[in-house]
């Protein structure tokens, strides 16, 4: 009994620490089994509360964040300077994603005058990282202020940070889509412990480091944002699963069933990570010609080509999978797998059937933009 | 204990608070004059015997504690949470590196709080250790977790209102030396290892056990307390600082300068802890240095090897060449009271104490434990937020050595106040 004790707790710290080692993850999968799994579920559970609890988005109306002069073109510029900032600092994607978190929490609650974004979004990420980060890592106030390159002093951050923490009750800790990576993550090895074989040499598949670039590269997406964590997180896994293995329906909606995420607005969220995704692939260069692709009109409805002042995207460390496009769009070989999800979507769409370019993203979501991902041309 | 009464009364004086002989009014004037200024000791003396079943000392005195007593007066209308002057000082309780605690009272609804007044450095806004205390303890609600009340944030100053919670692990073993009573032992490691799970199932670490930390009511309620040095913890290892439990409770892996850490950190610490309240003196105490706490713990569990404990030659401390050989010991013989005691607590303690991580048991599995077999069932279900003396038949048993009631079993010269025996 008390051998059997050990070996539990042995296996949760192993389990822990996904993939740091798969030979060890091999030992843990041979002995965890549901007490695993439940601990696991546990966790998630637990984590979605505290989503359910404090999440909040800013609502984006007429490309703008409504109520306020804030376009999304800046909302995406500051995120984007988030990533940069919070790179240059040496933060971990937790402390970026919490004060991405942060920032919309705040952008969600109060009415924030442009000028003041910045300052807003900088206050997040040093709100966030002393939540996460060591003491030792967090550069003083003044400090990561002259390094960020924003113009704002000491006091005028310090005022923010006072502002933030009563606007938002001191209640900063939640769970971000990088915390729901790791969980969904563990979930997966643990649950399905054949799927890591299924990863050829070559390519390095179901790992966490690249899903949490690509979780990091959709936060700067507005329409992106509108998604609660957990729902990116699983569809970016979903994406990857889909790619790798015929099986990864029954794996999808095992995952779906624990995280109580409604199905039709995950597909929502998977066809618009999926498009956003395929589009930073490319590095646009500046005045480049877009196409609009008419294809994904269809699911978007329309957007402003303007896609501001000429940025170079970072370039998603993401696979290419030009097979799954074409299946994607439901022509020629039907996989069987694939039709499965269709049905799942056709079920969401019914319920949204009218040419409201709103539609599929619910009641939460009238008056976003959506905008079509704009394909540059393919030489 | 004068210097208690006196502040009280000048706290209730400020208030506005009258005196009668079953409890207090409220006055409409402050001036008025038949209040009288003089101490009145009796007032609290009845009080005391009135809602103490436990007999203790310092700051026991818990006038206000009960709801019935509470339901004999009101306080003043209009006074808001999140401003000061909802709150007047006692006394000052303790100081700490980046706080000072006093004991205080709310004029909202007149419940004893514990103030933790911190020291804001003008040129990096509030320091990380309060900014972590509060949003983590925002989202805890456990009976064995400290409960987070209030704050109240001004441009100059900021405070924390906990719930105000009698004495501390560490002042209750200094008043009952020699070892606590088994019987207590366990009821307060089954709280501790409550709030561990608790914790530990929510991705937190404490990663600062100690008696110190661990505050004790009048009844025997064990609360965790003093998150300031906890993070949540992802779900994949990260660096964490090595610098960040108290040498004494500190687990071997950390020691070696192990930065991977994660629950087991915590669990090494009530290891200690559990030790401590049977032994009456700290596991391994009395360094300052890593490589003589580390010494300590290897005469106890011997020196690892790579066959005891995989991974251990590649942390960046590990030297075996430095230390002496020595070999593992039966934990009775090292501390004698666990051969006084049945089997399965020396099993536990060898469970908390493992010196690989990976091997030490979790709070979850520790509290399905043999060890707490003897405690009534219906511990083991009970929802997160309800006391377990709120289950019939625990309670604390009286602890055989008292150095503040010394008339019982020993005379005050025989207890010294030291741990050094």
């Amino acid at each position: 009994m008390l051998c059997f004790q050990i070996t539990i707790c042995f296996d949760t710290e192993r389990c822990l620490q996904p993939l740091k080692n798969l030979a060890n993850n091999k030992i843990a999968m041979k002995y965890n089994g549901s007490t695993e799994n439940q601990r696991l579920v546990d966790l998630l559970d637990d984590a979605l509360a505290r989503e359910t609890r404090l999440w909040k988005a800013p609502v984006f109306k007429n490309g703008r964040i409504q109520g306020t002069d804030i376009s999304q073109f800046q909302y995406e510029d500051v995120v984007l300077w988030l990533d940069k900032l919070s790179r240059l600092l040496k933060f971990c994607p937790e402390t970026y994603a919490l004060g991405v978190d942060i920032l919309n929490r705040l952008l969600a609650t109060v009415k924030a005058q442009p000028k003041y974004l910045r300052c807003i979004a900088i206050t997040s990420l040093i709100l966030a990282a002393k939540v996460n980060e060591e003491d030792e890592v967090i550069a003083s106030v003044k400090d990561l202020a002259v390094r960020s390159g924003c113009n704002f002093s000491t006091a005028e951050i310090l005022r923010m940070e006072r502002i933030i923490l009563d606007k938002l009750h001191w209640d900063l800790y939640t769970a971000t889509a990088i915390d729901f990576i790791h969980i969904f993550h563990a979930l997966v090895m643990s649950g399905h412990p054949h799927l890591p074989h299924l990863c050829t040499q070559k390519k390095p598949c179901l790992q966490v480091a690249p899903w949490t670039r690509q979780v990091q590269h959709c936060m700067a997406c507005h329409q992106l944002s509108q998604f609660k964590g957990s729902t990116l997180a699983l569809a970016i896994i979903t994406l990857e699963l889909e790619r790798l293995t015929p099986d990864w329906f029954s794996v999808f909606t095992d995952l779906l069933k624990k995280a109580q995420i409604a199905s039709t607005e995950l597909i929502c969220c998977r066809e618009m990570v999926d498009e956003y995704l395929d589009s930073l692939e490319f590095s646009v260069p500046p005045n480049a010609v877009y196409i609009l692709d008419t294809a994904s009109i269809m699911n978007f409805g329309t957007r402003d080509p303007d896609l501001g002042s000429g940025k170079t995207w970072p370039r998603a460390d993401r696979p290419r999978k030009p097979d799954r496009a074409k299946a994607g769009r439901g022509e020629g070989e039907a996989d069987e797998f694939y039709d499965g999800f269709r049905c799942l979507y056709n079920e969401g769409m019914v319920v949204e059937v009218g040419d409201d370019s709103t539609r599929g993203f619910g009641e939460a979501y009238q008056g976003v933009s959506p905008c079509p991902p704009l394909q540059p041309p393919v030489s | 204990m004068q210097n208690l009464r006196q502040a009280a009364t000048e706290a209730f004086h400020r208030l506005g608070l009258k005196q009668r002989h079953l409890g207090y009014e409220e006055l409409s004037d402050l001036e008025d004059s038949n209040f009288s200024s003089e101490p009145q000791p009796h007032w609290f003396h009845t009080l005391q015997v009135r809602r103490l079943r436990v007999q203790r000392s310092r700051s026991n005195s818990d006038p206000l504690g009960g709801k019935s007593f509470e339901q004999e007066f009101q306080w003043k209308t209009g006074l808001q949470f999140g401003t000061a002057t909802s709150y007047l000082n006692l006394e000052k309780l303790g100081e700490g590196a980046y706080a000072t605690v006093y004991k205080g009272i709310s004029r909202i609804n007149g419940h004893l709080v514990a103030l933790k007044v911190i020291r804001m450095k003008t040129e990096e806004g509030v320091p990380f250790t309060a900014i972590r205390e509060a949003s983590l303890l925002k989202g805890l609600k456990h009976a064995n977790i400290v409960l987070l009340h209030d704050i109240i944030h001004t441009r100059e100053s900021l405070t924390f209102v906990f719930e105000y919670v009698q004495t501390d692990l560490a002042q209750y073993m200094t008043q009952h030396p020699g070892g606590l009573h088994s019987h207590n032992v366990r009821i307060f490691m089954f709280q501790l290892l409550r709030g561990l799970s608790y914790i530990h199932g929510r991705r937190i670490l404490h990663r600062d056990l100690k008696p110190q930390n661990l505050l004790i009511s009048y009844l025997g309620e064990l609360k965790l307390a003093d998150f300031g040095l906890a993070r949540s913890k992802s779900i994949p290892s990260q660096t964490y600082s090595s610098e960040v439990v108290t040498l004494w409770y500190r687990p071997p892996d950390v020691l070696l300068g192990s930065t991977d850490y994660s629950t087991a950190l915590d669990i090494w610490g009530a290891g200690c802890i559990f030790i401590e309240m049977l032994q009456g003196a700290p596991a391994f105490p009395g360094v300052t240095d890593v490589f003589e706490q580390l010494q300590k713990i290897w005469a106890v569990l011997g020196v690892p090897t790579e066959d005891t404990w995989p991974g251990v030659s590649e942390l960046p401390n590990f030297k075996p060449e430095w230390f002496l050989p020595c070999e593992p010991q039966l934990f009775r013989n090292v501390w004698k009271r666990l051969g006084q005691l049945p089997y399965k607590t020396e099993d536990l303690a060898q469970q908390l104490l493992r010196g690989a991580p990976r091997d030490r048991i979790s709070a979850q599995d520790a509290l399905q434990h043999p060890y707490f077999n003897t405690l009534p069932p219906p511990l083991m279900h009970l929802r997160d937020t309800v006391s377990v003396f709120k289950v019939p038949g625990v309670r604390l048993e009286a602890e055989a050595r008292d150095i503040f009631s010394p008339g019982r079993r020993i005379r005050p010269s025989l207890a010294p106040l030291t741990k050094c025996w």
